[in-house]
């Protein structure tokens, strides 16, 4: 089993969507917090109102965070060793994330691909999220590669 | 830290080093808050127990990082987008330094692009990165 053995048909396809429950100050703050940062618009609800977004808002990379239901869909983990590891992300931001926003996660897998390098062939899974809030504002479009080698 | 403005910076300001420590309870904190309670972000024995050379820092604390650093490098400045590629491993417990570059500028639209990254104390670079990132008119 491996990454070259997953249909292509899944391509494209939506294997998960869902919606989280409604974001709350604490866990925001624990995000920034625990991350060192440092700026008041990510800590502080009351200092945050002076900001830019007169709001506490989300660090931005805390979209990492959510994973959705079901995080890699079934086609790729039936294929996956223990050799599979997180090979990277893109993350384009919209709209920040604000205390009581409702958000939903819609996921499709978009990219299987092959590389070859000096240790031999590797295998790529590009997977989305597409992050929306209640407003249908897009929030993130989070791009994540899982990387497996290949058959040598 | 010296602080840039848009109209200050240009194509080839770099960044200099900021190092991050890295210290395991730091990653454990950090980790736990992501909800990646493996032990191998979580636990330097545990981590070895899954053939690791010890605890290791997830990629999404690694790319969060770069974010931190560049936000506090250019003040008021949106981060628009980033775009990472987990390289090796960043151990817990181990130095690491993140560093960046300007490459791209846009007066019209007051977009700056980035290179950066995060390497060891030996100059391998563990994670390699480019960013977008506006700044209010």
């Amino acid at each position: 089993m491996a990454f070259e053995d997953i249909d292509r048909g899944v391509i494209g396809q939506v294997y998960d969507r869902y919606t989280y429950h409604e974001i709350e100050k604490d866990e925001l703050v624990r995000y920034a917090r625990t991350l060192g940062v440092d700026d008041p618009i990510y800590l502080d609800e009351e200092a945050a109102k002076a900001g830019p977004y007169g709001e506490l808002v989300a660090f931005p990379t805390y979209v990492v965070k959510l994973r959705g239901g079901q995080w890699m869909p079934p086609e790729v983990t039936r294929h996956m060793t223990r050799e599979g590891f997180d090979a990277g992300k893109d993350i384009e931001l919209g709209v920040p994330i604000r205390l009581g926003d409702r958000l939903t996660a819609t996921s499709t897998i978009t990219e299987i691909y092959e590389k070859t390098g000096r240790s031999g062939s590797m295998w790529f899974v590009v997977f989305r999220q597409e992050i929306r809030n209640q407003n249908d504002d897009l929030v993130a479009n989070v791009d994540s590669r899982l990387m497996q080698r290949g058959a040598s | 830290m010296s602080q840039p403005s848009f109209d200050s910076i240009e194509p080839g300001d770099e960044l200099a080093p900021v190092t991050i420590e890295l210290d395991p309870a730091f990653v454990r904190e950090h980790a736990l808050a992501l909800d990646m309670n493996a032990d191998r972000f979580t636990d330097e024995e545990g981590a070895k127990k899954e053939g690791l050379p010890g605890q290791i820092t997830p990629g999404n604390m690694s790319l969060a990082l770069l974010s931190r650093v560049l936000l506090r490098w250019l003040p008021g400045a949106q981060l628009q987008r980033i775009g990472t590629t987990f390289r090796g491993l960043a151990r817990a417990g181990v130095p690491a330094k993140i560093q960046a570059m300007v490459t791209e500028k846009d007066g019209e639209t007051r977009l700056v692009e980035c290179d950066v990254w995060m390497e060891n104390e030996g100059g391998d670079r563990l994670v390699i990165g480019t960013a977008t990132l506006r700044f209010p008119s």
